[in-house]
């Protein structure tokens, strides 16, 4: 016993003399103080915890079955605007607007690119929770929930009605948003929609200027143009507008039958009330199938036109990410700079590119083949959406009620007021009938 | 309601395809969800790499908050304790004091004091710290290296994308484990 | 006004104009980040032209050859009587001719940080804490004891009958006889000596016997080069503390010592890369080599290179010629006295 412990005793104290030693090596000692004065340490203040992430997660899932009921079993749109102030606090001003599901699609795509990349867990659940409650009962997560919307909401008097043509035609930006979103986020570039929000600024209160002042034209905007960045901008909107459409229990205007009085056609500031289908002529029918069959044929020549647009567009955008620009500054300015210049940040990179150049030469080659592959599949992403969007135009619905859209309904329950017979459910006042 | 006659509801084939889309849908994220969550690693946070750091100034101007989160730190076991600190006294003082004009610190954010003779102690106010690198540089240049550029992670915001690491020249930026936040200098380096 | 034109009613008015003033407030609260800020770099302070820039009628010395050191990590260099030049290089001490034609080589057991000759071909190397003593044909002859665990030894003359050998760690000059044993240590602050103390920030000590049978010692952190006899007593000191091409540059320098036939010194700093010549009372003569011929020498702190070990050093070969080391680029270049 006493053999083995004095050979353990032996082997520990050589062990951390060896140690010893080698971290002696590695460090050349600071003076010697003779008064006796102690080395501070540096200070290492700790982020945010763990735990607070798991709390964030914890109230999106409290938040989004609470939207849930208020929209569907208690149908109170006050109540509804209650919680999306509460989201806009927490979520806005409290979070600061990160971490939130727009952005968090960019995580999942480069995760699903890039096998070593993994994304965080908050990413995952910010991204999967308000899809599936999509799923099922619809954009509940864009009424009581988005701090961007809660903001736009606030800001909102009078909502004008946007011309058929012109929603339409913007209705594209998200899709086209989401897919240069999702371009450059495999390609590990960087982040655009991060980059590119208008309102975490002013969550923020600080940010670039160009952004600030874009957040403010936002605003402006949102005062008579309901929900403008939603609508229009929305890269997550856009995959919630598809969720929705495969809803189970879409949002209604009442769950009692509808008595066509027309009553809520005007309630929607968001120009989602959609009218019953008209009945079509039998004669037009042949015309609008020979139409739907040239737009379907139509539509893969889209994708692969929008493939090779895509293509060619490549290196252009691939200057986007920073070691293909210093490839590039490097390239055409290689042996013309000096030492003693002053030295900017850029020359300092080029400096850092001439010390190691075949590195910097060999990433900005791997990332120009990322870009080309990404920018294709935008392309043809592009190209998909359009020749999407057109035949889309051509379906005819088979609507029967005054309903809205469920792509484009944000759930926010301002209908529910407007129709009689649900106020009559709910037990409040009868309306005047309008002048 | 009416109560129905024993015969199934018909389908329609819009109801259909919106039923087998969300089918697809539901399994499709919950696969994903769950393939991603479980290759989830702990949470990280953006740092300063030292080594890499080239003391440009972009970490003063380009983060997203108004002061940034970068600010200098001091490797204390490293620093010589210098009358004469490179990183302290601007490139030609008029003499060593603590004189606004002889600091390279645009916000006279380092405090010199005296220790013993003849060395002198350099301790960084964060509050005035802007993250400059001016002091980093001269401590690099001529020192021994033990000013160096760190993220505090109390004023950092954690963004998905750090707006300074995209324009540092140095590619000095990279995520560290939320449990050791810090790169800091321990050795002359 | 008929009520056709009108678009709000009052109330609806009120509210509009409180959004527009609140998004106003919103904006002017938050601040722009000075994202745009281009005029923000750092070398406004250091980059003096007149420093960088050495005044062409003080450069006394022209460049005969250049050549770099075959192994990375080259570290220090002296000049054998047979003319050979012995580079302590990773774990070897290589030696070259004039012209870099690289000769026999002596492999060590770690890495050599400082190196001296004797008029007889002995080589004595430092490695980190102990010395090793070779003959001129490379056969080990003998291996000291450390002074010190923690010795870090930057810096090696030999005498007659005594070896003097720099630690920076310690902050001593350890004074050993020719069969390793250690006799003295000089430099320590002391006050019957009149030693004011080692100021060594980093390990750029070194130790030179001056014809005059004192020693000098540069005393980095003071920036001075110091006289102490082989006890230890401090005889004087010269230099001073200036950017100016006459003084010492930065916080600590002079980072190397050389002793010129006629008895007059050569300095090597760092930060501005620099080596000068100085008389033997300490008035500056002329520039060797001035900074603008160091261009990856100057930047040498920044991104993988290690500040405490970086610099240059000189050596003096037969003639009078100049050897210096540029230890961040393992360049050897020959200077010689040009009239």
């Amino acid at each position: 016993m006493g053999r083995a412990a004095k050979n353990f005793f032996v082997a520990g104290a050589a062990f951390l003399l060896a140690v010893e030693s080698v971290c002696a090596e590695q460090h050349f000692p600071p003076p010697d103080f003779e008064g006796g004065y102690q080395l501070p340490l540096t200070s290492t203040p700790p982020p945010r915890a763990e735990w607070l992430q798991n709390m964030d997660m914890a109230v999106l899932a409290a938040a989004l079955l609470l939207a849930v009921w208020l929209i569907h079993r208690r149908r109170s749109r006050r109540a509804v605007f209650l919680l999306s102030l509460f989201s806009l606090v927490y979520f806005g001003f409290y979070r600061k607007g990160c971490i939130c599901p727009i952005g968090s699609v960019q995580n999942i795509a480069r995760a699903l690119a890039q096998p070593e990349y993994s994304a965080p867990l908050v990413a995952v659940a910010f991204f999967a929770l308000p899809l599936v409650a999509a799923l099922f009962f619809g954009r509940v997560f864009c009424a009581g929930i988005c701090p961007h919307g809660a903001l736009q909401d606030l800001f909102l008097i009078k909502a004008v009605k946007v011309p058929s043509w012109l929603e339409h035609g913007l209705g594209i930006i998200p899709y086209l948003f989401l897919g240069a979103g999702v371009a450059v986020a495999t390609t590990g570039t960087g982040l655009v929609i991060c980059r590119y929000d208008p309102f975490v600024p002013v969550f923020r209160l600080s940010g670039s200027l160009f952004m600030i002042g874009v957040g403010a034209a936002f605003l402006l905007l949102s005062v008579f143009v309901g929900r403008p960045y939603c609508r229009f901008a929305c890269p997550y909107g856009a995959l919630l507008k598809l969720a929705s459409m495969a809803s189970k229990w879409p949002v209604r205007v009442t769950p009692d039958t509808c008595t066509q009085c027309r009553l809520c056609e005007n309630s929607c500031p968001f120009g989602a009330m959609r009218e019953p289908a008209p009945v079509t002529v039998q004669a037009a029918e042949p015309e609008e199938r020979r139409m739907l069959s040239r737009l379907l044929l139509l539509l893969p020549v889209l994708t692969a036109v929008g493939a090779l647009a895509g293509g060619v567009l490549a290196s252009g955008a691939a200057t986007l990410n920073p070691t293909v620009a210093l490839a590039d500054r490097y390239e055409r300015e290689h042996g013309h700079t000096t030492v003693y210049a002053p030295m900017t940040p850029e020359s300092l990179g080029l400096k850092r590119a001439a010390e190691q150049p075949e590195a910097v030469l060999a990433a900005a080659a791997d990332f120009r083949r990322k870009f080309g592959l990404a920018a294709s599949f935008f392309g043809a992403w592009s190209g998909l959406v359009v020749g999407l969007k057109l035949i889309s135009l051509t379906l005819r619905p088979d609507r029967k009620d005054f309903e809205p859209d469920r792509g484009a309904c944000l759930a926010c329950g301002r209908c529910f007021a407007d129709c009689p017979a649900e106020r009559a459910r709910l037990g409040l006042p009868v309306l005047a009938s309008p002048a | 309601m009416e109560a129905n006659s024993g015969q199934p509801k018909p389908v329609s084939r819009r109801q259909f395809l919106r039923d087998g889309a969300r089918l697809v849908a539901v399994t499709g994220v919950g696969a994903l969800g769950g393939a991603l969550a479980n290759r989830a690693g702990g949470q990280t946070v953006w740092q300063i790499d030292p080594a890499k750091c080239l003391h440009c100034g972009n970490c003063a101007t380009q983060c997203v908050l108004e002061q940034s989160a970068v600010k200098c730190v001091h490797a204390f076991a490293v620093c010589g304790y210098c009358q004469l600190c490179t990183g302290f006294f601007d490139a030609e003082p008029n003499e060593l004091t603590t004189a606004a004009e002889n600091q390279l610190c645009p916000t006279a954010a380092i405090k010199r004091s005296f220790v013993e003779d003849p060395y002198y102690q350099y301790v960084i106010d964060e509050r005035l710290c802007i993250g400059c690198a001016k002091c980093v540089e001269g401590c690099n240049h001529f020192g021994n290296g033990s000013l160096f550029l760190q993220i505090r992670h109390d004023r950092c915001l954690h963004c998905n994308e750090c707006a300074i690491a995209r324009t540092c020249p140095g590619d000095a930026f990279r995520r560290v484990a939320a449990r050791h936040p810090y790169l800091l200098k321990t050795a002359p380096h | 006004m008929k009520p056709e034109f009108n678009l709000l009613d009052r109330r609806e008015f009120v509210a509009f104009a409180s959004k527009l003033a609140a998004v106003a407030g919103l904006a002017g609260l938050a601040r722009e980040s000075r994202g745009d800020d281009k005029n923000s770099f750092n070398y406004q302070a250091l980059d003096s032209a007149k420093h960088w820039k050495t005044d062409p009628k003080l450069i006394g010395y022209a460049e005969v050859t250049r050549w770099r050191s075959q192994r990375i990590g080259a570290r220090r260099l002296a000049v054998s009587p047979d003319g050979r030049i012995q580079v302590c290089a990773d774990n070897y001490i290589s030696s070259y001719s004039e012209q870099g034609d690289l000769g026999p080589e002596i492999a060590l057991p770690g890495l050599g940080s400082c190196i001296a000759t004797t008029e007889g071909g002995d080589l004595y190397v430092g490695l980190r804490d102990h010395i090793e003593v070779f003959d001129k044909k490379g056969t080990r002859r003998a291996t000291w004891k450390p002074a010190d665990r923690k010795s870090w030894l930057t810096g090696l003359a030999v005498g007659r009958d005594d070896v003097f050998a720099a630690d920076s760690a310690l902050r001593v000059i350890w004074r050993y006889d020719k069969s390793g044993k250690l006799r003295g240590r000089i430099g320590e602050k002391n006050e019957e000596r009149n030693a004011p103390g080692l100021v060594l920030p980093s390990p750029y000590l070194d130790v030179l016997i001056h014809p005059d049978g004192l020693l000098r010692v540069n005393n980095i952190g003071r920036h001075q080069v110091e006289a102490y006899t082989m006890e230890g007593d401090f005889e004087g000191a010269w230099g001073s503390a200036s950017a100016a091409t006459e003084g010492f540059c930065g916080c600590c320098n002079p980072i190397g010592l050389a002793l010129l036939p006629d008895c007059h010194f050569v300095t090597c700093e760092k930060g501005l890369p620099r080596v000068k010549v100085y008389s033997a009372e300490g008035r500056f003569e002329r520039v060797v080599a001035g900074c603008e011929s160091f261009p990856e020498n100057a930047r040498s702190c920044s991104g993988l290179n290690d500040c405490a070990h970086g610099g240059l050093h000189a050596a003096i070969g037969a003639g009078g010629r100049i050897f210096i080391l540029d230890i961040v680029t393992g360049e050897v270049r020959v200077m010689e006295r040009r009239v």
